[in-house]
């Protein structure tokens, strides 16, 4: 059992700068828990602390049901991936691999069996005598995991472990991650600061910010649910829009006014917000250029200032009542830029946020 | 124009060092020369001469000078001192430039520039005190002068080496400690390693160094007693007190040869860039 818990956890830097006021996170054991957030907002070091490579200033930290905060990394049986691969750039891959076990004094055969297990999990057997500077980024991945993997850890700390693979690579050994979670069934932690990262691999994510998490769920429950302004704009991409909209009684609902457009709304919760201004949010592909979800007041007329083609889809960056926004329509009904295009707001997906809190008022 | 231009500044650049190289190299060669030649035939007048067939001695005067008394003696001194210097030098300095650049604090950095600042004090300015220190500790000594040597190399060494302790990523030594390393081990079993090519240089710097020192010993070491092969050589006297000039030559060329051969293999593992592949890129 190696859950993880933080119990009122802050981290505050030599220098006096405070970068985790004040955490609390639960992660259940064999939970694959993403950390995401911009630059800055404390994820790598939630993590490092988790590894025991900073000091948790107050607060307590457990691994399990042990209290952390005063153990050395060596003694929390955790494994943990690097952004940069830490690879020991002097042994060989296979060395690179055996190395925790030798320090624990694993018996040899043990030693290789292990190694050589790990190897063909990752398709590493070729490289096993080479050093790293000989190996591809994608490889140099894979012998970080395999180090990791080697030690059966209770945990398992991967630090944007993808960020320096090319597109394609990072698509394959995100599938890969995932599929070694499912395999090893251990807790899984991973930062990262791509959010399609987190969406494809986590089963609850913690989108940080400023040291603070925002919100703590499940990668659906995050995109349709959001909780603020910064995890519907963090979450999602293209991200979504966000438009000034006054709430407006109408018959026994609302309408959320801008420009043109009247959406109408049942929800009960924009009572307290008649006559004000709030943000409404609406993500790219719930503007609809098909004219079956047309109806009075929710329909916008347009004009494009650029259009992307995608393929399928193409993405429309328009300007409507002096806002911009992006969408996300089919390809055949899409328009070039400079036309204008009519586009139906699904009345159901509408977001509502206070403006002054940035809370979610409703969904 | 432009690639002319380039080839002729790349003609002068050649006929320049070559000079320089003859310049390094001829003292060498006469040395080598004249230690070939028989004692007769080295004088201020012939001593630029190649040996002839009259004067060639063949290796004469390397066999006088390796049976000459005290020469195996002195040779033995001198690697024994180098040895243990070198190691020294190397061991305990990477472990401070380790602790300088690993460990950030006001008092680190008073230490660095303190070991900087060592560089720039003329050894002449302390030879004195130093040798009556010397004497009052008893480092006196072929086999305790290291630890002399070790306060004089510890500036070049920990400089160099806290250089190259800047560029290694602190995420391998985080790896290490969670693989189960204590800092001992850290130290030793990746870090060390890892230093190699700046090992090697400051290895090769330092034994040079202390393989060709005169001053050092002299001060230090009771001349009667011991002598190392540069205090030898000075002290090169036949049988009636006149100095041999052939053993001597003979005697020179000797002791350049163990510190070429030492620069040569080392020179071969100094390889660029060996922590590339530790990290991205």
């Amino acid at each position: 059992m190696a859950g993880i818990s933080f119990r009122h956890v802050v981290k505050t830097y030599d220098n006096g700068v405070t970068v985790v006021p004040d955490l609390n996170l639960e992660i259940k054991d064999k939970e694959f828990v993403v950390l995401v957030g911009p630059s800055g907002c404390g994820k790598s070091t939630t993590l490092r602390m988790i590894a025991g490579l900073e000091s948790v200033s107050d607060g307590e930290l457990y691994i399990g049901d042990k209290l952390m905060n005063k153990v050395p990394p060596k003694s929390r049986n955790i494994a943990m991936v690097f952004q940069s691969y830490a690879l020991y750039p002097h042994m060989s891959v296979y060395k690179n691999m055996a190395f925790a076990l030798e320090l624990a004094k694993t018996p040899k055969d043990e030693i290789d069996r292990k190694v050589r297990e790990a190897a063909s999990i990752l398709g590493l057997e070729p490289y096993l005598e080479r050093k790293p500077k000989a190996l591809s980024g994608g490889q140099r991945q894979r012998v970080a995991l395999g180090r990791a993997m080697v030690r059966n850890p209770e945990v398992f700390l991967l630090d944007e472990p993808l960020s320096n693979l090319d597109a394609k690579l990072r698509t394959e050994m995100r599938s890969q991650i995932s599929k070694l979670h499912k395999q090893l069934g251990t807790t899984f932690v991973y930062v990262t600061h791509d959010q399609t990262e987190a969406m494809t691999m986590g089963d609850r994510i913690c989108v940080m910010k400023d040291g603070i998490i925002q919100q703590y769920d499940t990668p659906q429950n995050l995109y349709d649910y959001p909780d603020n302004l910064f995890v519907a704009g963090f979450i999602g991409s293209p991200q979504m829009n966000f438009i000034d909209a006054t709430v407006e009684k109408a018959g026994d609902g609302f309408s959320l006014c801008f420009g043109e457009a009247r959406i109408h709304s049942d929800k009960k919760e924009l009572e307290p917000y008649v006559g004000k201004t709030v943000v409404v949010g609406i993500r790219p592909e719930d503007f609809h250029a098909e004219k079956q979800f047309f109806s009075e007041g929710n329909v916008i007329d347009a004009y494009i200032d650029l259009d992307e083609m995608m393929g399928s889809e193409s993405y429309l960056y328009i300007n409507y009542a002096g806002q911009k926004m992006i969408t996300r329509v089919p390809a055949r009904y899409a328009k070039k830029a400079d036309e204008t295009i009519s586009l139906a707001v699904d009345p159901d997906k509408v977001h509502v946020f206070d403006k002054e809190t940035e809370l979610a008022v409703c969904h | 124009m432009m690639e002319k231009k380039t080839r002729l500044s790349d003609h002068i650049w050649v006929i320049l060092l070559s000079i320089l190289a003859v310049a390094y190299l001829y003292p060498i060669f006469m040395i080598l020369i004249n230690s070939l030649k028989e004692e007769r035939a080295i004088g201020t007048s012939d001593i630029f001469n190649l040996p002839t067939s009259e004067t060639f001695a063949g290796f004469t005067n390397y066999i006088n000078a390796l049976g000459a008394q005290g020469f195996a003696r002195s040779l033995g001194y001198s690697v024994l001192i180098t040895i243990t210097s070198v190691i020294a030098i190397l061991v305990c300095c990477s472990m401070c430039a380790w602790y300088i650049t690993r460990v950030k604090n006001k008092f680190t950095s008073a230490l660095y520039y303190l070991f900087v600042f060592s560089m720039v004090v003329p050894f002449q300015m302390v030879m004195f005190t130093l040798s009556q220190t010397a004497d009052s500790l008893d480092l006196n000594k072929p086999w305790n002068i290291w630890i002399i040597y070790l306060g004089f190399g510890a500036g070049l060494a920990v400089f160099m080496f806290a250089g190259f302790m800047k560029s290694i990523p602190l995420e391998i030594e985080e790896a290490s400690m969670i693989d189960g390393c204590n800092p001992i081990q850290t130290f030793f079993l990746v870090v060390f390693p890892i230093l190699k090519p700046t090992l090697v240089s400051v290895g090769i710097l330092e034994a040079m160094w202390v393989w060709n020192d005169y001053l050092l010993p002299v001060l230090v070491l009771d001349i009667k007693k011991y002598k190392t092969i540069p205090m030898l050589i000075q002290y090169f006297r036949g049988s009636y007190g006149k100095v041999e000039m052939g053993p001597m030559m003979a005697s020179i060329m000797m002791t350049i040869i163990p510190i070429i051969i030492v620069y040569l293999l080392g020179q071969k593992q100094i390889i660029k860039g060996v922590a590339a592949g530790a990290v991205k890129g």
